[in-house]
């Protein structure tokens, strides 16, 4: 595979990667000084007694495989210590630490992934140039080491942190193709120099092969196939795919194309990814709330683009109802609060956004609160303001990319923002076609029947144009649902529109639905939760 | 020819050989097969789209247009809007692909009228390439025209169809299982019976209710 660039076994890649090529003496730019500074000065920084501590213990438990411990440091104590001793500075850089655990290169890996987390999410600027390629680095040392042994390595690690090293690794691809395709004011001259004779760094086909040999390695999708069909996941897991962190791995690499491609405009391939995973089943992932809330979110967005509005709708109540009702249980993890705040805005406009062009009925508390929040914007969607539309759709949509390194000579910020003005075009223009539905829809509901000439005066057109347009109101409201099995790409054209007509010579028959307000589940719910008060009390 | 390919194609697009630039050739060639042949693969003509996006130096125009019209003969699937995001917009500008999206805009806006007007007006030999082209556009109108109608004129239909002759007309009619009358409109379907207004009352079953009685006792 010579067309992609393959992570390599450790002694290899120095060369292959153009490791020695650069180097980090003083450069002019005071950023990469200052780095170059406490590279060296870091020999004499002393590390705090509590830190030292916690790292040896941390580098016990992991050799050790305590499952639960290393869940404990990592959630509770690498934080707390971050919050004590390095809120806006980076943790010590890996040289140091590395006497304090005996020169253990696994932990060291693990401990640059949560070096380089801490700085991408916490430093002043972010991650310099030179710290974003030795990230890249570093997580090839960690692939390989997970993907090029012999047998299963020796090492678990807790979910949620699996989760989130193939969450960050996309994340800082994302972070680096934007950066690449910022205006070459915005870089020094180094920098763009680095970048020329660098590509391969952060390269998508490289991205894409982690990905895909990961999922490969676990044997992940044959797993989920026997899986859904009742059968046990170990008897087709092979070798590796039975541990579990190769399990885990793959099945987060899966969401992680899902994401992948939907950043870069194949919602195909992105539903395609997860074809083997039923939704409706409580399964997997359930157990890390980010990666359940990042797939709907990606799933919700692709459904909308490809104009599978029921489907797009159901998916996004499914989880704006689970983050409703488990949401105390973030309270007390600030980060991943904010982070789950703000999808679930961007859930609850992508919502608004689909239910202004498919009005449905949907969960009675979801549909409270976007009366609550969102009636303003969706009354100005319904009326055609394109604009609202275009502003919703720019906070709601992901941070489309770009595959291709771009001309790093050119000023073009145009050019820069290209994958997401496709995307708002493409979404536009299908806007456009059915801008005339929800009116239509209005007068269609006043009436049981209604003759063509009549609406057509109502609607300032001729009578032919008035049949082009319902005949565009009956293509656009009949939707791919997926009704059975479990690719998401699977469907049935339905119609579940709130208002339905047929045309009878001249004249159009309308048929209305009529909801009643449902009190039955309400309730339900109600008894329930008392009964578990009543309960839990009787038991203390 | 091209039912044979498609299975040696759908190993060409396994995992990560789907981003191999070598497998453009023979996507390309296929794609011609299914314009000759009046087949369709829409996952190999998204991973050619894919492939241009991470080389843009090897696109080309030609094969981007017929994937496009291929797409619209799948209407009323979404597939053109799939394949729309994956090119660059500046593409989008230049001929043959502008003119395609222009055909496009008219069919998903149900302007069938237009579009045959416009598609007969520039007969372009990249849709006379694409066999059965016609045929295929003409089912799509079909599809809308039954959802919409319980009768219409015939000569309506007629128009909408792309101005064909009565007896053409007429074969498309009982294809789909019509009849023409004699006061020249042609009966569709009674959509009376899927078409119908719903009173949608709560209907709250025994299942959810039994775990309250019991637990009420």
């Amino acid at each position: 595979m010579s067309w992609a660039s393959a992570p390599e076994p450790e002694d290899g890649y120095a060369g292959y990667y153009g490791y020695g090529e650069y180097d980090m003496s003083h450069t002019g730019d005071p950023r990469q000084d200052m780095e170059y500074e406490r590279h060296y000065a870091g020999h004499s920084y002393i590390v705090p007694e509590v830190i030292k501590n916690f790292l040896v213990y941390f580098q016990k438990v992991i050799n050790q495989r305590d499952l639960l411990e290393i869940q404990n440091s990592y959630e509770n104590g690498f934080n707390k210590l971050t919050d004590r001793f390095f809120k806006n500075t980076a943790w010590p850089e890996a040289e140091v630490v590395a006497p304090i655990v005996g020169n253990d290169k696994r932990f060291l890996i693990l401990y640059k992934e949560l070096y380089y987390r801490h700085v991408y999410a916490r430093l002043q600027g972010g991650p310099s140039l030179s710290q974003r390629f030795d990230s890249y680095f570093n997580y090839c040392d960690l692939f390989n080491y997970i993907l090029n042994a012999d047998g299963p390595v020796p090492l678990e690690l807790p979910d949620q942190w699996l989760w989130d090293i193939v969450d960050e690794f996309i994340y800082q691809f994302q972070s680096f193709s934007i950066f690449r395709h910022k205006s070459p004011s915005k870089k020094t001259e180094d920098e763009i120099e680095l970048l020329k004779v660098n590509p391969k760094m952060w390269n998508v086909h490289s991205v894409l092969n982690v990905l895909h040999s990961l999922v490969d390695k676990s044997n992940i999708n044959k797993q989920l196939e026997v899986y859904t069909s009742g059968g046990d996941p170990d008897s087709v897991a092979g070798e590796f795919g039975q541990h579990s962190l190769y399990k885990m791995l793959g099945y987060f690499s899966l969401v992680g194309l899902l994401r992948l491609h939907s950043l870069l405009g194949d919602y195909y391939q992105a539903l395609k990814a997860l074809e083997n995973i039923d939704f409706n089943k409580k399964s997997l992932y359930s157990r890390v709330p980010a990666c359940q809330i990042t797939t709907f979110y990606f799933v919700g967005f692709a459904y909308m683009m490809m104009r599978r509005y029921q489907d797009a709708i159901r998916t996004l109540s499914n989880i704006l109802l689970y983050i409703q009702r488990t949401k105390t249980m973030f309270q007390n993890k600030t980060q991943l609060y904010d982070q789950i705040s703000k999808t679930n805005d961007q859930m609850y406009t992508l919502l608004s956004m689909c239910l202004v062009l498919y009005p449905m009925r949907i969960d009675e508390s979801v549909h409270s609160h976007l009366r609550e929040k969102y009636q303003d914007k969706m009354n100005k969607m319904q009326r055609g303001d394109m604009a609202e539309f275009e502003t919703c759709f720019a906070f709601a949509c992901p941070k489309f990319l770009s595959p291709v390194p771009p001309n790093y000579e050119l000023e073009n910020t145009a050019k820069s923002k290209e994958p997401f003005t496709l995307q708002l075009h493409v979404f536009k223009v299908e806007v456009a076609q059915q801008i005339q539905v929800p009116t239509i829809r209005s007068y269609l509901k006043l009436y049981t029947t209604l003759p063509i000439a009549k609406l057509a005066a109502f609607m300032d057109m001729s009578d032919d144009e008035l049949c082009t347009q319902l005949m565009c109101f009956k293509h656009k409201m009949k939707n791919l649902v997926w009704t059975k099995g479990t690719s998401g790409l699977d469907g049935e054209f339905q119609s579940a529109s709130e208002v339905d007509f047929f045309i009878d010579k001249d004249m159009i028959h309308i048929a209305d639905t009529k909801v009643a307000r449902r009190y039955g589940d309400f309730f339900i719910r109600q008894f329930h939760k008392f009964d578990e008060i009543m309960r839990s009390l009787k038991t203390t | 020819m091209a039912e044979a390919m498609r299975a040696t194609v759908a190993s060409l697009l396994k995992g990560i050989e789907r981003y191999n630039p070598e497998n453009l050739v023979n996507l390309q060639r296929y794609v011609d097969m299914q314009a000759n042949e009046n087949t369709y693969d829409l996952e190999a003509n998204l991973a050619v789209l894919k492939l241009y996006q991470f080389n843009p130096n090897l696109y080309q125009a030609e094969v981007t247009a017929v994937i496009l019209l291929k797409a619209l003969t799948n209407l009323p699937h979404s597939d053109f809007i799939l394949c729309k995001c994956m090119i660059e917009p500046g593409r989008l500008l230049e001929e043959p692909v502008a003119k395609v999206l222009v055909l496009a805009e008219l069919l998903e806006t149900a302007n069938f009228n237009e579009f045959w007007i416009t598609l007969m007006k520039d007969l372009d030999p990249l849709v006379e390439g694409i066999v059965g082209f016609e045929d295929s556009i003409r089912k799509f109108v079909c599809h809308v025209v039954a959802s919409t109608y319980s009768t219409i004129r015939k000569d309506k239909l007629r128009q909408l169809l792309g101005n064909v002759t009565e007896a053409q007309a007429s074969q498309w009619v009982s294809k789909y299982g019509w009849t023409e009358q004699l006061d020249g409109y042609v009966f569709i379907a009674n959509q009376d019976e899927t078409i119908r207004t719903k009173n949608i009352t709560e209907k709250i079953s025994f299942d959810s209710v039994a775990a309250i009685m019991a637990s009420g006792r």
